[in-house]
């Protein structure tokens, strides 16, 4: 059997350690358009920050690939797919052939689409050339405008302040994180970049960039308004990688449609990660949230199904946790519940900067945020919310604020 | 593999092994030592005594797989194949939480160590007491624990020891006038009455 996986991220290489613990003798071919070992890209903002080492963003050694028997093809970026004649061609010629076929091909960050955006001094920050850019091309204690308040760009505005530099945040929406977090917890965060002296902008969107001499000098905003960097980071989310599979009716702009067991519609692909499509949790419908642990297990479930195992996926419950300064928020499922049948429960204490905050739907758990010391209990709620389990039969009431997982397993 | 078997019942929330697995974790590894060391050590098992009056000591299971290791983004969890801990690299962890977004018992704390680089705040958890395990004694929490509630085996003969229990505790049900709750000593069945 050969094997092949487009991609050497977090679904690629747990698809390939799934498959060879499940398949000893077939051939896995690992493709990546990226030289370097396998690296995290959530790590690269810690880079750029100077908080963790160089070294310490790669997440295997460099006997990797040998003692786990792969292949690689490191620094070859994948043309076109042929599902007919089951062939991946490479650039540089090579053809790879496959009896199954895993694309976990990541993502790439969005541009604004507004004039400028090829200027020197415009970066986008996904991958570890990215960061490589930013350290040739960022002036000491310059000014940085960042776009786009989501994970990456609240990361990359406290690495930059860490690193000396004067930091603008602009997010289009009225909070950080909109997606993710309600007024209250997103004013928590403000509150913490606030403090870290990160300048931010809500409810603005750039409309130009301005240039002097060649670079990049500023930002002009739909209010009129104009914003001065020396540098500006793009931050406003990712786009799949599928572009190489023009033809096969796979590259959607949502990202590669897939069933249940992670197969597309072709016989022998599969796909899985940030460049797949997968069903919500809650709600069942195709969602494109794009985060680690999501695509770690779907790569596990294709690799399984990739050597026959049938294994079903029960779909991507949105869920992420920041921690600026030490403050740590963790938050997922539903942000508003739909339906009459919805509750939402509050708890805030502000001295102490905890903040809990439940959402529900037809008496079951739906939607969870913590921010502060208790952050730490998140992973009960999410299993409570991953049971299903509606909350007047579990042994103890978890709006209580006494509420402590004992009696749960009791 | 040898683990840290959790029994809640027997549990009276002392908060021994707390303090003793603090100790065990700092720099200086005795008590005296422990409480003028510059980063007080962290006990990483938690209890949850007090209003429910319901303790229950909530420590790492060391689960095989993992969920915390499939989230980390670090690359900072492992499994010792040897030991079957799951564990956690001071050196490689930027404490981002994602392991307590993904631990379905919520053991983990985040606090600073001397253990990590500079001195950071990392996620800390039930390591097994690797220092003791390799001089042949008991995990600290487990020599601390007096009524019986933490024990050090092999959770296969937990089980089977829970099994026989159990089946006893039916057998004789079904006994005329059934004395005394099986399992439990006599104890903490006098405190439990007089709370």
């Amino acid at each position: 059997m050969r094997y092949v996986i487009i991609g050497t991220s977090a679904a690629g290489l747990a698809a390939a350690e799934t498959i060879r613990q499940r398949d000893r003798q077939g051939g896995i071919t690992l493709i990546s358009d990226e030289p370097h070992l396998p690296y995290s890209r959530p790590l690269l903002t810690y880079l750029l920050g100077r908080e963790v080492d160089a070294e310490k963003i790669f997440l295997k050694s460099h006997d990797y690939f040998d003692r786990w028997g792969f292949e690689p093809r490191l620094g070859a970026p994948v043309l076109k797919v042929k599902p007919e004649s089951r062939e991946v061609h490479l650039e540089g010629g090579e053809t790879v052939l496959y009896d199954k076929l895993l694309i976990a091909s990541g993502a790439s960050p969005r541009l604004l689409g507004i004039p400028g955006e090829d200027l020197a001094g415009v970066y986008t920050l996904r991958n570890l050339a990215d960061v490589e850019n930013l350290e040739k091309g960022l002036p000491p204690g310059g000014s940085v405008a960042i776009v786009g308040a989501g994970a990456v760009g609240l990361k990359a505005a406290e690495a930059l302040i860490r690193r000396g530099n004067r930091v603008t945040l602009l997010e289009a929406e009225s909070r950080p994180l909109p997606h993710l977090l309600d007024q209250t917890a997103a004013g928590l965060l403000h509150q913490v970049l606030t403090s870290l002296g990160v300048e931010s902008h809500f409810g603005v969107r750039p409309v130009g960039l301005m240039e002097k001499k060649g670079r990049l000098n500023g930002l002009l905003l739909d209010n009129d308004n104009t914003v001065t960097a020396d540098a500006v980071i793009i931050a406003v989310g990712v786009r799949p990688r599928n572009e190489f599979l023009a033809g096969t009716g796979l590259d959607r702009p949502e990202g590669i449609p897939v069933s249940p067991f992670m197969e597309t519609g072709h016989r022998h692909i599969f796909a899985a990660g940030d460049c797949a499509c997968a069903p919500h949790f809650l709600t069942g419908e195709p969602a494109a949230y794009r985060i680690w642990p999501a695509a770690v297990a779907q790569g596990e479930i294709a690799g399984a199904n990739m050597t026959g195992a049938g294994r079903r996926y029960d779909g991507i419950l949105p869920r992420n946790s920041i921690s600026l300064k030490g403050v740590k928020i963790i938050a997922g499922g539903l942000l508003e519940p739909d339906g009459k049948d919805g509750e939402v429960f509050n708890e805030l204490d502000r001295s102490r900067g905890h903040y809990r905050r439940l959402v529900f739907q037809n008496g079951c758990l739906v939607g969870v945020t913590l921010a502060g010391p208790k952050a730490a209990d998140a992973g009960i709620y999410f299993q409570i919310m991953a049971r299903k389990v509606p909350v007047k039969d579990l042994p103890v009431d978890i709006r209580s604020a006494a509420f402590h997982p004992g009696k749960l397993w009791a | 593999m040898k683990t840290v078997i959790v029994r809640p019942e027997r549990c009276v929330g002392c908060w021994q092994c707390r303090l003793a697995c603090a100790v065990e974790h700092s720099r200086a590894k005795n008590l005296v030592g422990a409480l003028f060391e510059e980063i007080k050590p962290k006990p990483r098992l938690r209890l949850y005594p007090g209003r429910l009056h319901w303790a229950f000591p909530n420590k790492c299971r060391h689960c095989d797989p993992a969920p915390c290791q499939a989230v980390c983004i670090a690359g900072a969890i492992s499994k010792d194949p040897v030991r079957g801990t799951t564990d956690i690299d001071p050196a490689r962890c930027i404490n981002c939480a994602m392991c307590a977004m993904a631990c379905p018992f919520g053991v983990l704390t985040y606090a600073a160590t001397f253990a990590a680089p500079e001195r950071r705040a990392v996620a800390l958890k039930c390591d097994q007491c690797p220092d003791r395990e390799a001089a042949g004694r008991l995990p600290a929490c487990v020599e601390a624990c007096k009524v019986g509630a933490l024990t050090y085996g092999e959770v296969e003969d937990a089980q089977v020891d829970k099994g026989r229990a159990l089946a006893q505790a039916v057998f004789a049900s079904y006994q005329a006038a059934a004395e005394a709750v099986p399992g439990l000593p006599e104890t903490i069945s006098l405190w439990r009455k007089l709370t």
